[in-house]
């Protein structure tokens, strides 16, 4: 009986440790300073698409979003940016430097796109979630007399996005922060399938949203 | 009775779960496309949409039909906006009015379609090879142009292979308006013409001004 007691929170444990991301979060900015932000002033959220094996998610994008909605940035939606300023944020088209954005807004019409919206800032992403390893297998039966899992199965995954923030006005680059956020899950087939899942991109989401809030301060 | 109904129920729900699982794709492309921000030349054109081209249907594979006739006719009016002051749509070359335009017949060479099984990545990839034959409005040709377009869209978990196929397709659309924006003036052939015509539009202009100055002087 006391071991039963004893197993139980110890099995809780392990499954919580093993449903636990580890993040790691790098920052580059010229200043400490936060980065002054109107109340009119937006920011905008962008994703690059340009690589040929993987594209920045806008589930992704979206959380990111969310987070810097939170802290009262203003956030326009992403679509409506690269609509409004089609053709040229398209993968084919977008800036990937400073220089390239320099001559992009040097075109009377873009410029006036983008001050129309009152977007000051963009932030592009790039990266992506993939899973590394896996192992183990898990099988499921279902017969007339019922049906059940059972095996056991792992898989690693890792995310890793990048973002860099321009300043529209300045034509500068405000800083830059990277997020590596790695965990494995785990499915225990045990009559039912039990998952325990790690929320890796979840993580990274949080964590690059949380510190992107604190690149910009509102001011009122 | 219970047993009939959990056996109607399982039958449903196998059904769902095959139909979720089924590796065809049929796709109809029924979205808008965003003007596009650019100044056009004071050029005209007059482009040609074949019922082949306004109608094609796309058939990548025996399991993928992709229909893009309608919306690739609205991208590319949309895109020639960019890049001609004056424009006249007309569906055979009988048809065109214009004086001096540039006469535009796209064609689609190819339609090639990749998924998560055929290329081991996490993305659904869609390529559109287009033809523009380009051609004075006499009927000699300036140029024939190779134009590809290509759009992509990530795999994602209980997402349908149609949904997935329609956005990289919407995508390989738009990609080919940005293509069109970016490089048509690019072709030597169409700058040449565009350096031709505008030397001889400023031409006609300058002899229409003289004979307006010869009237007014005494």
């Amino acid at each position: 009986m006391k071991s039963s007691t004893k197993l139980i929170p110890l099995l809780f444990s392990v499954a919580l440790v093993g449903c636990s991301a580890t993040t790691t979060i790098d920052e580059y900015r010229p200043t400490g300073e936060a980065i002054e932000l109107d109340a009119n002033e937006r920011v905008v959220v962008l994703g690059r698409r340009d690589a040929g094996h993987y594209e920045t998610d806008r589930e992704f994008i979206g959380c990111i979003g969310d987070k810097m909605r939170s802290a009262d940035i203003q956030v326009l939606p992403e679509q409506e940016f690269i609509d409004a300023i089609y053709p040229w944020f398209e993968p084919r088209t977008a800036p990937k430097g400073l220089p390239r954005l320099k001559r992009l807004m040097q075109d009377a019409s873009v410029k006036t796109q983008v001050d129309k919206r009152n977007v000051r800032y963009l932030v592009w992403l790039d990266g992506s979630t993939e899973t590394l390893d896996s192992g183990g297998s898990i099988s499921c039966a279902i017969g007339p007399g019922g049906g059940g899992c059972f095996g056991f199965a792992q898989w690693d995954k890792v995310s890793v996005y990048e973002a860099i923030v321009w300043d529209l006005n300045e034509l500068t680059e405000k800083g830059r922060l990277r997020v590596d956020s790695e965990g494995t899950s785990y499915l225990i087939g045990a009559v039912a399938p039990i998952p325990f899942l790690t929320p890796v991109k979840s993580d990274a989401c949080s964590s690059m949203g949380n510190q992107l809030k604190n690149f910009f301060s509102v001011t009122q | 009775m219970l047993t009939i109904k959990m056996k109607t129920f399982a039958a449903i729900i196998s059904l769902v779960i095959l139909s979720g699982c089924s590796s065809s794709a049929s796709v109809q492309l029924t979205n808008e496309f965003p003007q596009v921000l650019a100044k056009p030349k004071a050029l005209s054109a007059a482009v040609v949409f074949e019922p082949s081209f306004a109608t094609y249907v796309a058939k990548p594979n025996a399991k993928t039909v992709i229909d893009i006739g309608a919306a690739q006719v609205r991208l590319l009016r949309n895109a020639f906006a960019g890049l001609f002051s004056t424009l006249e749509f007309v569906a055979s070359r009988e048809e065109i009015t214009a004086d001096n335009a540039m006469v535009i017949i796209p064609s689609v060479r190819e339609v090639q379609v990749s998924t998560p099984s055929d290329n081991y990545l996490n993305v659904f990839e869609v390529w559109i090879k287009y033809n523009l034959d380009l051609e004075t409005a006499e009927g000699e040709s300036i140029d024939s142009w190779f134009m590809p377009a290509y759009g992509k869209t990530p795999d994602a978990f209980m997402a349908s292979k149609s949904a997935a196929i329609e956005e990289a397709a919407i995508i390989a659309l738009r990609d080919a308006g940005a293509k069109l924006m970016l490089d048509f003036y690019r072709i030597p052939a169409v700058n040449n013409w565009a350096a031709e015509e505008q030397k001889r539009a400023r031409q006609q202009q300058n002899s229409i001004q003289q004979a307006q100055n010869a009237e007014v002087s005494p």
